[in-house]
């Protein structure tokens, strides 16, 4: 093993006893190591990027913007005071409401661990409440309703319309498809209540499917898709990357998006995490991270997609995702739509309200159905020519976002995020912290008042 | 190509604050990432600045550049 090419001190949890300890992110060659000692259970060293674009190059530096609001104070310190404490840096861009713990699969691999003793679902009017309350917070941010599985709820275009109604103006569904596959109606129905957008669970094959979520699921997920994009709801396919199982599936899944784009409108990887209910016995082992995704789609689809097309966010932490828009080209090509390549070569740093600014605008537009350009009514000029030509129905975005467990879990990064539950209490708790199991499945966040 | 698109001010004598000389219509060069067009505004003989009408600068500009807009 080479010597650390490079050091940077952040703090975070031991995965056995959850106690906070000083960590550091180290850098070896191109991979990242999160590295940390708990006095009791000992050192942990674990790989949470592998391989290039390196770690050294990949930054996208943030300057402080407007603070976030404040909802609770200072207490106990980081992880503990959710939130948001003064300690965070970055505003919300999503908030994330679960609707329900109950779920109409049994999925061996979920990060909230739905069905799992699922209390009794928040009533209609205690939810519009809570979106009316999170509204006067943090303004109109992008909502995701979630869950356990929102579609199990049979007022679900009830709530969709009354989290529009408290002001939020982009709200989507994370689902895993099913009851829109089987409910001839309920994809219209979310569609008139104004539900923007689902967030597809989608693996991949019969065989990803068996693995994930039990069960070979491919015909109703496509199922799915038709029916949301027949109403006009934007579809994001939303594969769980596990190491072995789908992670040769990169390609096939970006072709199947470009095949039922601009209906689908883009693809968001998530590399599996160890959280909530997982079927290996730790966090320790291997992991598909975010240059091993941005490496498989160049591989998988002949260099079509480039592992150089793809820049840091401007919102969340520089180590949490990629993304990059695509025209779609021909009959099944795809080119980038945004500037690659010059964003994480000594990069000027952003706002970071104006980062998440844009994150917000970015996923309200894309991620929603797609515009058509407009019928020419008199003569085109150029300005005209490259709106037809940029409009939204002509781009698929393809995107990935890594989790961070008890193993990886570094709190630099997490004071960064934008993501953000919603809780029952009012609080905003950003989401990996909120999902983060210990290694025996203890919550840090979930289920627990402060 | 087509010929440059004329985007002038609705009204007024326009005159430059640094240089105080009078602006006269010219082409300018619109740049987004690779491609780009030309179009006509009124123009600072002297140094080059450009007035851009607000009505292009809040719409159709806005929209391109939204369009080009990323996370």
């Amino acid at each position: 093993m080479t010597a650390p090419t490079g050091s940077f001190p952040t703090t975070s949890l031991c995965p056995v006893c959850l106690r906070r300890v000083a960590a550091r992110r180290e850098c070896d060659g191109p991979d990242g190591y999160v590295v940390k000692t708990c006095p009791e259970h000992g050192e942990f060293r674990v790989r949470f990027w592998h391989g290039p674009p390196g770690l050294s190059g990949w930054n996208r530096p943030k300057a402080p913007g407007e603070p976030p609001p404040r909802l609770t104070e200072s207490r106990l310190g980081c992880p503990h005071d959710c939130g948001l404490c003064p300690e965070h840096g970055q505003r919300t861009c999503t908030a994330l409401f679960e609707v329900t713990g109950r779920c109409n699969l049994r999925c061996p691999v979920c990060f909230a661990a739905a069905g799992e003793e699922p209390g009794p679902d928040p009533s209609l009017d205690e939810l519009a409440a809570r979106f009316t309350s999170i509204f006067e917070v943090v303004g109109p941010v992008n909502v995701q309703l979630s869950g356990g599985e929102p579609t199990v709820r049979d007022d679900l275009p009830e709530v969709v319309a009354a989290c529009r109604r408290a002001g939020f103006s982009f709200v989507q569904v994370n689902t895993n498809g099913l009851r829109l596959a089987d409910d001839p109606t309920l994809a219209a129905r979310l569609a008139d209540a104004g539900l923007a957008s689902v967030f597809l669970q989608f693996d991949g094959d019969d065989d990803a499917c068996r693995t994930l979520r039990g069960a070979p699921l491919l015909d109703k997920k496509l199922k799915a898709i038709d029916a949301c994009v027949a109403t006009g709801i934007g579809v994001v396919l939303v594969p769980t990357v596990a190491p072995g199982v789908n992670d040769g599936q990169l390609g096939d899944l970006v072709r199947l998006a470009r095949a039922k784009a601009p209906g689908v409108r883009g693809v968001h990887f998530q590399p599996v995490s160890s959280f909530g209910r997982f079927p290996w016995q730790s966090g320790d082992g291997a992991r598909v991270t975010l240059p091993d995704l941005m490496r498989g789609l160049e591989e998988q689809t002949g260099g079509m997609i480039r592992a150089g097309h793809f820049h840091p966010p401007g919102c969340e932490h520089s180590l949490c995702s990629f993304s990059q828009p695509y025209l779609l080209t021909g009959e099944d090509g795809l080119s980038p739509a945004a500037a690659t390549g010059k964003t994480c070569c000594s990069p000027a740093p952003i706002a970071a309200d104006e980062g998440a600014r844009r994150a917000k605008s970015f996923v309200a537009r894309q991620w929603a159905a797609p515009t058509f350009p407009p019928e020419s009514s008199g003569p085109a000029d150029d300005f005209d020519r490259f709106l037809a030509d940029a409009a939204t129905s002509k781009r698929l975005t393809i995107s990935a976002m890594a989790f961070q467990d008890a193993w990886t879990l570094d709190l630099e990064r997490v004071r960064g995020c934008c993501i953000h539950v919603a809780t029952p209490d009012n609080r905003l708790v950003p989401f990996c912290l909120y999902n983060l199991t210990a290694a025996d499945g203890r919550t840090l966040h979930r289920g627990r008042q402060p | 190509m087509a010929e440059s698109l004329v985007y002038l001010p609705q009204s007024g004598d326009w005159i430059c604050c640094s240089c105080g000389d009078p602006l006269e219509p010219r082409d300018a060069s619109v740049t987004y990432l690779e491609g780009g067009f030309t179009i006509q505004v009124l123009t600072c003989p002297r140094c080059n600045m450009a007035l851009l009408p607000e009505y292009v600068a809040m719409g159709k500009m806005l929209e391109v550049e939204q369009l080009l807009e990323d996370k």
